[in-house]
């Protein structure tokens, strides 16, 4: 019995923020149990929700009723009407499914390129739907090739230093005017992904405090609960402004929202101390004019990206490069996955079998000597075959008895698995990594920080 | 060569070396360098002081009477308000300006010479006051002004959103540009205050006359008034950065003016020469 994969989502360039909230999914752990029930074609779900995105990935029997049958209890979560979800999803199968899974765990299709804290977020809700049961031999085993394909086109492109560079270059400049950034405190103004990202960045170097502004007042108070600092609602800004020395602004306003007159009553309150703001709203949240006042430090995204040297030839081509990479493992994965059936796996293991007794034949011809009867060496070579043959035989019985039942796919990847048949159970690299693995090192333990203090939205609440 | 010479060349050459060496230091980035430059400009700041010591020890009458000593002290000074600023603020850049300028100070206290008749009460507690704040005050100033320079190089660069490179990284923070410019204007001013009244006593009780139109004296009261306005500005109007970066620079040049120029080439009782 063959499985499809199919994906259903919406992200920031289908929906707007409105529908991305309306049919975002704070607890995914309860789809995922109601779309994996015993009579239900789906058998293994698993559920990624966050601010930009929600995916739904399924396994199940190639019936068309899996896609009615997910829209449907998905609306039914949120409350709302099928109808009105389906313009803003895009629905991918088989190996579409599996590249937009990579290419979600690599960043690659998030709003800031090649950003680490996706990738966190999807082992967060990996390892729920795991602990829900939600998740099967298959979906593992994408997930995992998801993240192994993740953290290879991490370390094999500059794709996510860029968009760490660009927090780090931002700490790295409020450290110029402040010295330190221990002890500061930062201000919120609304919150997206990079926002959280440069937030995230400053905390780990020492910010005291956090101050989290957004006009849906519930979304800030969730995030100021994340960092550990105190959600204020977006018309007492300014009275809050004077206490913030660095202030990081993303919010979707169509005009500025900081102007430089407001910004020198701000410093005559905080008696001339200096302020950075990042503004990494597109369009821009402040008006560039404050970067003219004393004392004042204001920088955008492009800014911090020129800082870091990054142009946008240079952007595309990495992204070129992550998507060959990520094409690879795609392919990798569905040879797996076609192999992953009854007939071609018993294929395989008579196959495994042969190819060892018809080494070990030339082995033993080889020492015997040319003077061998040719009558003796077919007897040999009889015996050989016949031999793998039959320790062949009860694994192989095991497993069409098995293949029958439900979740039988279990042992035909536990049979692969055994006897290695995807040439894979050791990576290509296990061996041979000495000379970057500092740098890998080193990028892992920047997502790590990135991830750490980030629970995916589908935990939140 | 007398132990003397034999002194003042050791302490020419350790300034020297540790001028050169820190230079590189910044220039290659090289933190040994650097390390040792410190090493270098610590033990030439302890030859410095025994050198001083021993010449108010030998003939302390006539010492005082000598230009070239005050030029010393001043040397002396500045390097004891950096060594002060870089304990405290690890502001090692100042080094740039401190041990450059202490250099030619010290050198020029040996170009500097001829003594000259002072009268007798001239070792008096007003003139030790009078030489004392006052050259700890220009010290301050100086460093003022570096930090100040400093200042507002970092500022422009970070303000047109220029990439940070070599040099500008090596920089420290503006706050603690900031904060050396604090400390020196807090500081500074007033010992400036006690140096210009302890000297106005000073010729009160020496040529009973407390204002001459001396015009280093002239200057001077235009010198406090510009840093008694920075001081004004600066802790209770809440001025920083910028500003009070510019306004020390301005201070310290009229000083250096006021000491140079006025000195050497203006009639004036403050002459080193006779």
């Amino acid at each position: 019995m063959q499985y499809t994969i199919f994906l259903f989502g919406l992200n920031h360039k289908t929906a707007d923020v409105e529908v991305r909230e309306a049919f975002a999914l704070a607890d995914g752990g309860v789809l995922e149990r109601a779309l994996v029930t015993r009579e239900s074609p789906i058998r293994e779900a698993l559920v990624l929700s966050t601010c930009n995105r929600v995916e739904i990935l399924v396994s199940g029997s190639p019936a068309s009723e899996a896609a009615s049958l997910v829209l449907s209890r998905w609306a039914g979560h949120c409350n709302r009407d099928a109808a009105s979800l389906a313009p803003h999803i895009y629905v991918h199968s088989g190996t579409d499914a599996v590249e937009h899974v990579f290419r979600v765990a690599s960043g690659l299709d998030s709003m800031v390129l090649g950003e680490p804290q996706i990738l966190g977020q999807m082992k967060d809700a990996y390892r729920r739907a795991v602990s829900n049961g939600a998740t099967g031999v298959i979906l593992n085993r994408l997930l995992h090739k998801a993240f192994s394909t993740a953290k290879k086109v991490r370390t094999a492109t500059g794709i996510g230093a860029s968009a760490v560079s660009i927090s780090y270059a931002a700490v790295e400049l409020a450290k110029r005017i402040f010295g330190e950034t221990a002890g500061k405190k930062a201000m919120l103004i609304g919150a997206g992904e990079m926002a959280e990202l440069a937030a995230t960045h400053l905390l780990t170097s020492g910010i005291s405090h956090l101050f989290v502004a957004n006009r849906t007042f519930s979304r800030a108070q969730e995030l100021a609960e994340r960092f550990h600092g105190t959600a204020i609602p977006f018309e007492d800004l300014a009275e809050h402004l004077p206490e913030a020395d660095i202030v990081i602004s993303s919010t979707g306003a169509p005009q500025a929202i900081i102007r430089a007159r407001d910004i020198k009553d701000v410093l005559k309150k905080r008696r001339q101390r200096p302020m950075f703001f990042i503004d990494i709203a597109v369009p821009r949240d402040i008006d560039p004019d404050v970067n003219s006042l004393d004392n004042v430090y204001l920088y955008d995204i492009d800014d911090l990206r020129e800082v870091v040297e990054e142009n946008l030839a240079q952007r595309k081509e990495e992204a070129a490069r992550a998507g060959e990479i990520v094409r690879e493992q795609v392919e990798s994965f569905s040879h797996w996955l076609k192999a992953l059936d009854l007939s071609p796996t018993i294929v395989d293991v008579l196959r495994y079998g042969e190819d060892i007794a018809k080494r070990e034949l030339c082995k033993t011809l080889r020492r015997l000597g040319p003077d061998v009867p040719p009558e003796t060496a077919k007897a040999l070579e009889r015996l050989a075959l016949s031999i793998s043959h039959k320790i062949l035989h009860e694994p192989i019985v095991f497993l069409k008895r098995r293949s029958r039942e439900n979740a039988g796919e279990r042992f035909l990847d536990l049979i692969r698995r055994v006897f290695d048949l995807d040439k894979e159970s050791v990576p290509e690299d296990a061996h041979g990594r000495g000379a970057n693995e500092p740098a890998c090192d080193c990028e892992d333990e920047i997502s790590n920080k990135a991830s750490a203090s980030c629970v995916p939205t589908s935990s939140r609440n | 060569m007398t132990p003397d010479n034999l002194l003042f060349l050791a302490v020419i050459g350790l300034y020297l070396s540790g001028t050169v060496l820190y230079l590189l230091g910044v220039l290659w980035h090289a933190q040994t360098l650097r390390r040792v430059s410190y090493i270098a400009a610590i033990a030439g700041f302890i030859l410095h002081s025994a050198c001083l010591g021993l010449s108010l020890r030998e003939e302390a009458g006539t010492t005082l009477l000598r230009g070239e000593f005050y030029f010393s002290l001043l040397a002396w000074s500045l390097l004891l308000i950096f060594f002060f600023l870089w304990w405290r603020l690890r502001m090692d850049f100042l080094g740039l300006l401190a041990s450059p300028l202490a250099l030619i100070l010290f050198l020029s206290s040996q170009a500097v010479g001829g003594a000259r008749q002072l009268p007798e009460t001239l070792a008096g507690l007003f003139f030790g006051l009078h030489i004392g704040s006052l050259f700890l005050s220009i010290s301050l100033l100086a460093m003022a002004c570096g930090s100040g320079a400093g200042y507002l190089f970092l500022e422009r660069k970070i303000k047109t959103k220029e990439k940070l490179t070599g040099f500008a990284r090596a920089l420290p923070s503006l706050s603690s540009f900031d904060r050396a410019n604090q400390w020196a204007v807090t500081g500074g001013f007033p010992l400036y205050t006690i140096g210009l009244v302890s000297g106005f006593l000073w010729a009160k009780l020496t040529w009973q006359r407390i204002f001459s139109w001396d015009p280093k004296e002239v200057v001077a009261i235009f010198i406090w008034l510009l840093f008694a306005f920075l001081f004004h500005q600066r802790l209770f109007m809440g001025w920083r950065g910028r500003k009070t970066a510019w306004l020390a620079i301005w201070v310290f040049s009229l000083s250096i003016v006021s000491m140079l120029v006025i000195n050497f080439f203006m009639p004036t009782h403050h002459s080193f020469a006779s």
